[in-house]
């Protein structure tokens, strides 16, 4: 198990130093709150207070390809749980951007969802949720993005029939050439790095 | 009272249902909105693929600045989403100065600059805080006659600070809709997550959460489930059809938007103010026949 591992502490130094939040699990006692509190924890490799306790038995690889990190449904369970009041969400939040600011994609479809989502904020500001649905489709290359569409089309339909989708394209917002000059400067020094 | 309306992305398509309806019923309890000018995307909660802490948070000031620089009014966030955003970024300003300074330093690119003094706000907080119940059973026309409601919160409308509510046992939108002469249902899941922003990319694994939450509700007893979420609605609704392929059951059950329920109950139009033609699992039948149409 990983409790026995001797501690490590390159790893735990390189999150405390480049991940979002990283040094907020200092204060984690292992209770286990929050392995108990995520939604989707029956299909993660991983829960929360395992990763803490990887990180600080310097399991790099482990912790950065572990598909919870990619698997929180963002509910705050944890945080309202967590006795210590740590941040857990923005912990693997932080590890998430991380790992795949490295390339590592463990979860696929939810990263590349995401990065879409990102992508187009920075494009017009706001989101276009049938343009975002599209290019997250189509990431993947022309076929699996038909076969993608194919399977979402009775739901796009319905949707569109039910005056549910804007018809339009999202016009950019007026400020959208400072917007991104902002973001890049955020982007640039903030701590979670930039490599995307 | 006046206050800034904080729409966000979805309200403008997926949740538009949610939009029209909040409109009238807010404008009819003596409220009055202001868009924030310009105003720019929250990131929702699956940004973090793509941009770091310190991008999510100068996306959110920048709303805050220019909501400042308007007016001094509390923003209200229908979206569940765009509340959680916002309202996290506006206490982690107020209460860092040197993250303040730090993200003043990067909202100067545009001549913007935040200084914390802003309050952002859930709907359901303002109706029943700023507005209060007694208000609301005041222009309540058409009671809802014990229509029977699963009351959905979900977990973003509330959470992290509990600033209205009980973050582990939420209490005001049941006693919302019994002001509007409903009848909430027990329903232990409502505050269990449905997936959130990252149902459609890890869909295989979200409709067991759907399943369980529909479940629930429709095993307690609810012929509606209202929620006040975009994100909640259009999850809970829109993948019935899956998860009774999925798992052999049939739920075919109606999801509302609180604001869409008031607007019913405040005898208001059917259509154009509670916009329940929008909704694809029609609620309209349950409803009238409720309050007797
Ligand atoms: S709930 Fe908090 S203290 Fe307990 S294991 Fe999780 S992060 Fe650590
Ligand atoms: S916010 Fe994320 S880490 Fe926390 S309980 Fe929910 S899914 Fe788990």
């Amino acid at each position: 198990m990983e409790t026995n591992t001797s501690y490590d502490p390159s790893f735990a130094r390189e999150v405390f130093e480049n991940v979002d939040s990283g040094e907020e699990i200092k204060m984690c006692m292992q209770c286990g709150m929050c392995a108990a509190s995520c939604p989707l924890r029956e299909h993660m490799d991983y829960p929360p207070r395992q990763i803490f306790s990887m990180i600080r038995a310097g399991k790099r690889d482990m912790v950065l390809n572990a598909n919870s990190i990619m698997m929180c449904t963002s509910c705050y369970t944890c945080q309202v749980r967590c006795p210590r009041g740590i941040p857990v969400i923005d912990v693997m939040h932080g590890l998430a951007h991380y790992a795949i600011s490295k390339g590592i994609l463990t979860r696929k479809d939810t990263a590349v969802f995401g990065r879409e989502f990102w992508q187009q904020i920075y494009k017009t500001g706001r989101i276009d949720e049938k343009d975002l649905s599209r290019r997250y489709f189509f990431a993947d290359g022309i076929i699996t993005g038909i076969k993608k569409s194919l399977q979402m089309a009775r739901m796009g339909i319905i949707m569109l029939l039910h005056g549910r989708m804007k018809i339009l394209p999202e016009k950019k917002i007026k400020g959208i050439k400072s917007l991104r000059s902002m973001l890049d400067k955020a982007m640039q020094t903030g701590k979670g790095g930039s490599e995307v | 009272m006046k206050y800034f309306l904080y729409w966000g992305c979805s309200l403008e398509a997926s949740g538009v249902n949610y939009l029209r309806s909040l409109k009238p019923v807010c404008e009819a309890l003596g409220m009055e909105f202001e868009e924030i000018p310009d105003w720019n995307c929250c990131g929702a909660s699956v940004s973090y693929a793509g941009a770091n802490d310190l991008a999510i948070k100068v996306l959110n000031a920048r709303n805050l600045a220019l909501a400042e620089k308007k007016a001094n009014y509390d923003i209200i966030a229908p979206c569940s989403s765009c509340y959680i955003q916002m309202i996290k970024v506006n206490h982690e300003i107020q209460e860092n100065e040197s993250l303040r300074e730090r993200v003043n330093s990067i909202l100067a690119e545009d001549g913007l600059a935040y200084n914390g003094s802003i309050r952002v706000r859930h709907i359901q907080d303002v109706l029943f805080n700023d507005i209060g119940t007694e208000q609301i059973k005041r222009h309540v026309t058409k009671p809802l006659n014990g229509l029977k409601v699963a009351g959905y919160v979900g977990c973003q409308s509330v959470r992290p600070y509990g600033e209205y509510d009980s973050v582990h046992n939420p209490v005001v939108q049941d006693k919302l809709l019994e002001a509007l002469d409903a009848k909430p249902v027990p329903f232990p899941k409502k505050i269990q997550c449905c997936g959130s922003g990252i149902f459609l990319p890890e869909m295989d694994l979200c409709l067991g959460l759907v399943r369980d939450i529909l479940d629930d509700a429709v095993s307690h007893g609810a012929e509606i489930i209202s929620t006040v979420c975009p994100m909640c609605a259009m999850n809970l609704e829109m993948y019935q059809d899956r998860i009774n392929e999925k798992y052999g059951t049939d739920f075919d059950i109606p999801i509302v938007y609180l604001t869409q329920l008031m607007a019913v109950a405040f005898g208001m139009d059917l259509k154009r103010d509670a916009a329940l033609h929008h909704n694809v699992i029609p609620p309209e039948n349950i409803l009238k026949a409720a309050i007797g149409n």
